[in-house]
């Protein structure tokens, strides 16, 4: 068995390579806003936020919409410091792991409990682990992304618990820690998905409880009195400061930035980049938070025939100037991609030299694979016009995707490929991105600052978002998701990426920060390790 | 010395006869006709207003303030807005035709069906009219759209549809007062062919109002198309549409308000002067 200082032994070599990675980066991670003075008790934080939270089903949660509110209202086992990335005691105040990373046992903290009064103990824990590691199909609530190779879970004592895994599970410890593994009151874990769409059913032990929702409008958080179970290393480890939070949905970009700076509201969820200038010029707080993990990309199907050629897939990623991108639509903010990974995710390396901007050469590679320019300028190949179609929605989950694209579509002109920019109704836009044969093309990202979050993106049996059975990729994959030794993992991790690069399975554009502007009064706004809002240490200074 | 100033005065009251018809088109129809022709020639040969592509931008540019280089400013991406409101005009312009056609053709054709054919039929063509009404016609093309799916021609039609019912009613009033008339009778009562008195009688002494009206719903039917290509619904980017570049701008508008004012401005004038000149097109019909 390990011991609890391996462990954190383990977690500071994986931590050496994040930083030795991370420090040519400009510093951009500014994780809380100015505690100085002693705090305030007391007032109401008025929070916009860009979209409302489909559902509160924790595995779920990825999505910053809802990440925001559950960061809130649910505890996890763990606590991963956003600085430097060590999994530090939560509701579980020690853990073990054995060698092969196959059997975790945790030890809860005494005296937790949900907010209904039910106690967090281990049999709520096993409860919520073996919904969230195997799913229940019977209620469609689905497995947890983080969570692999889980087998069962056994309750030693009330407060001891241990997992056990079919296979190694490297990254559970850190899993524990992650948004999508908060801990719920085990009588929710009783309904159906549809029932985490209503917010006030979801019951936690977080510093806040949900106290009444306008669905798509406003939720409202009210600060638990009883809260005494922060992480070890929250500053604040009583209750809340404030009474309230009233998370209110403000799809606007110009309303929610024009009411930051008004002072109708305390703090915004993206700030877009054309924007930030305003926020710091009226004295305004601009907070940058990284993402951590797989960054904003434009991903390949390479089964959809059009971009099945690796040498296609290669011209198209040379054709891209993400200089132009940074300089014409964001700023220093999104730092540019060097590689599907984030400088700051573990295990990153740079993969920049397979896609450096090079139209002479990607030219010439289109035109090798048969690719010939057609009248309108748009290369053909027996009669099929290199034409790739794109779905987005608006407002995405990457900021600016719109433009971004419309971008995209000027640079790819340039060397005769055309992109289609479509922006389907919601209810076929599932559909059409979940099939290779009617887009080539993915958007996405993905935040999590552990080794496991690049399986968890393209992993075939997780989000697989390239849709391609590629053996050699998958290889990869299980290596770097099942390889308990730390080393070897990253090392595995950094072989995906250049795979990836070589393949040209995908154009990363930018780092992707949460950019939060916060009033000038608002103080220890602090964030969980990817830059979800966490409000438990904060406080209104007199204004 | 007074009957000196009379003659003069003589002389300002009695204008040359052009004179005296300039004096009584108002200024308001010249400048309305006038915007209309602009647009009109905006959308037939943009590339006499403009040398630079709409859907390129020059990266360094962007953002820029109305200046002498670019009269309406840059947009996000660096292309002119001014360039792009030229060459936007194509769609504004030929979907608010293919609205008016649409509503039009089947309108009149509902109108006259709904006003020869037995009391049944009028019936059955009237309730499904009204129910047509009933509806909300924003709420309508927008459901139309959903069934077609997204596109300029598609939300043409769309706007098209909710006009069916406004002229099938005019028609069908016009053809209901037509057909009993002694020319249409007598027309029938010589052996005329049902379909030959409704298209050599009927329909050219129904038409007159229902040409007004399709001057009128041109304009109308341009705000429609600007209001679902605001909502996302027209054109993909980066395609110059009026409604979309409002709807893009919308989030630059505490910084750079010329992406909306502008565009916004240009359909307003448009719109307005279309009116305008349907207006006066009716007054001359009646008079």
């Amino acid at each position: 068995m390990f011991s609890q200082r391996r462990i954190t032994g383990l977690a500071a070599a994986g931590l050496a390579i994040v930083l030795l990675a991370g420090c040519a980066s400009p510093d951009l991670s500014s994780s809380l806003t100015s505690s100085q003075g002693t705090p305030v008790s007391g007032g109401t934080l008025i929070y916009l936020e860009q979209g409302a939270p489909a559902s509160l089903y924790a595995t779920q949660s990825g999505a910053y919409t809802s990440g925001g509110i559950n960061n809130n209202i649910l505890d996890r086992l763990t606590w991963q410091d956003p600085k430097t990335l060590e999994i530090t005691p939560w509701i579980a105040s020690s853990w073990k792991v054995n060698n092969d990373a196959t059997e975790y046992t945790f030890h809860l903290r005494d005296g937790v409990t949900f907010s209904n009064g039910t106690p967090l103990d281990a049999e709520a824990v096993k409860k919520d682990y073996d919904t969230y590691g195997l799913g229940n199909p019977d209620l469609k609530l689905p497995k947890s992304e983080v969570i692999n190779n889980y087998d069962h879970a056994e309750v030693v004592d009330p407060l001891t618990i241990t997992f056990f895994f079919k296979a190694p599970s490297p990254g559970f410890l850190q899993a524990t820690s992650t948004i999508n593994s908060g801990l719920v009151a085990p009588e929710v874990l009783d309904h159906n998905l549809d029932y985490f769409a209503v917010a006030t059913n979801v019951i936690g032990s977080g510093p806040f409880t949900v106290a009444s929702q306008v669905v798509g409008k406003e939720i409202d958080l009210v600060a638990r009195k009883d809260y005494a179970w922060a992480p070890e290393r929250a500053a604040n480890q009583g209750r809340a400061y404030l009474d309230e939070v009233k998370y209110i949905v403000e799809p606007e970009d110009s309303v929610r930035i024009g009411s930051l700076l008004s002072g109708q509201a305390d703090v915004i969820r993206t700030v877009q980049a054309y924007d930030e200038g305003q926020v710091t010029a009226a004295g305004y707080v601009l907070l940058a938070p990284q993402t951590k993990g797989v960054n904003d990309a434009v991903n390949f199907r390479p089964s959809n025939p059009l971009v099945s050629d690796v040498h296609v897939r290669q011209a198209i990623v040379k054709a891209i100037d993400l200089q132009e991108i940074h300089d014409t639509l964001f700023s220093d903010t999104y730092p540019i991609a060097t590689s599907i990974l984030s400088d700051l995710a573990a295990g990153y390396v740079d993969t920049s030299k397979y896609s450096k901007f090079d139209l002479a050469a990607s030219k010439k590679l289109l035109d090798d694979a048969g690719w010939a320019p057609g009248a309108d300028g748009i290369r053909e190949k027996d009669g099929q016009k290199l034409v790739l179609k794109v779905y987005y929605q608006n407002p995405g989950g990457q900021p600016q995707t719109q433009q971004t694209l419309e971008l995209i579509q000027q640079q790819l002109k340039a060397v005769g490929v055309g992109l289609d920019i479509l922006s389907p109704a919601s209810s076929d836009y599932a559909t059409l991105l979940n099939d290779p044969l009617s887009t080539p093309l993915y958007i996405g990202d993905a935040g999590r600052a552990d080794l496991d979050v690049i399986g968890t993106y393209f992993g075939f049996k997780n989000r697989n978002v390239l849709k391609n059975e590629d053996p050699e990729l998958e290889r990869l994959l299980a290596v770097a998701n099942s390889q308990p030794d730390q080393d070897k993992r990253a090392k595995a991790v950094q072989d995906v990426q250049v795979y990836i690069a070589k393949q040209a399975y995908a154009i990363p554009i930018l780092q992707e920060p949460q950019v939060f502007g916060a009033a000038p009064y608002v103080n220890g706004f602090t964030f969980e390790s990817v830059g979800r809002p966490l409000f438990q240490g904060t406080w209104l200074a007199k204004h | 010395m007074t009957a000196q100033a009379v003659t003069v005065g003589d002389e300002i009251r009695r204008p040359t006869a052009i004179v005296r018809r300039l004096r009584r088109v108002s200024p308001a129809l010249v400048l309305a006709w006038l915007a209309v022709a602009v647009v009109v020639a905006w959308a037939l040969v943009p590339w006499l207003f403009s040398a630079a592509d709409p859907t390129i931008g020059v990266s360094g540019q962007r953002l820029q303030a109305p200046s002498i280089q670019h009269l309406f400013g840059t947009d996000q991406l660096g292309r002119d807005v001014l360039d792009r409101v030229i060459y936007g005009s194509r769609f504004s312009l030929v979907g608010a035709l293919v609205a008016v056609g649409v509503g039009l053709v089947a309108g009149t054709a509902l109108g006259v069906l709904a006003g020869t054919l037995s009391r049944a039929v009028d019936d059955v063509i009237m309730r499904i009219v009204d129910v047509l009404l009933a509806i909300p016609s924003l709420l309508l093309s927008l459901s139309i759209i959903t069934l077609l799916g997204f596109g300029t021609v598609n939300v043409s039609i769309a706007v098209g549809i909710t006009s069916i019912a406004m002229f099938a009613r005019l028609t069908r009033s016009q053809v209901v007062k037509v057909r009993h008339t002694d020319y249409v009778e007598a027309a029938v009562g010589s052996g005329g062919h049902f379909l030959g008195v409704l298209w050599r009688h009927v329909l050219p002494n129904s038409m007159g109002p229902v040409v007004a009206l399709s001057a009128l719903q041109f304009g109308s039917a341009i705000l429609q198309i600007a209001t679902l290509g605001f909502l996302g619904f027209g054109a993909p980017p980066p395609t110059p549409e009026w409604g979309l570049m409002v709807s893009e701008g919308r989030n630059y508008i505490a910084t750079s308000w010329w992406l909306t004012t502008l565009p916004g401005a240009i359909v307003v004038v448009v719109v307005l002067s279309t009116h305008r000149v349907s207006r006066s097109l009716g007054r001359e019909k009646r008079g």
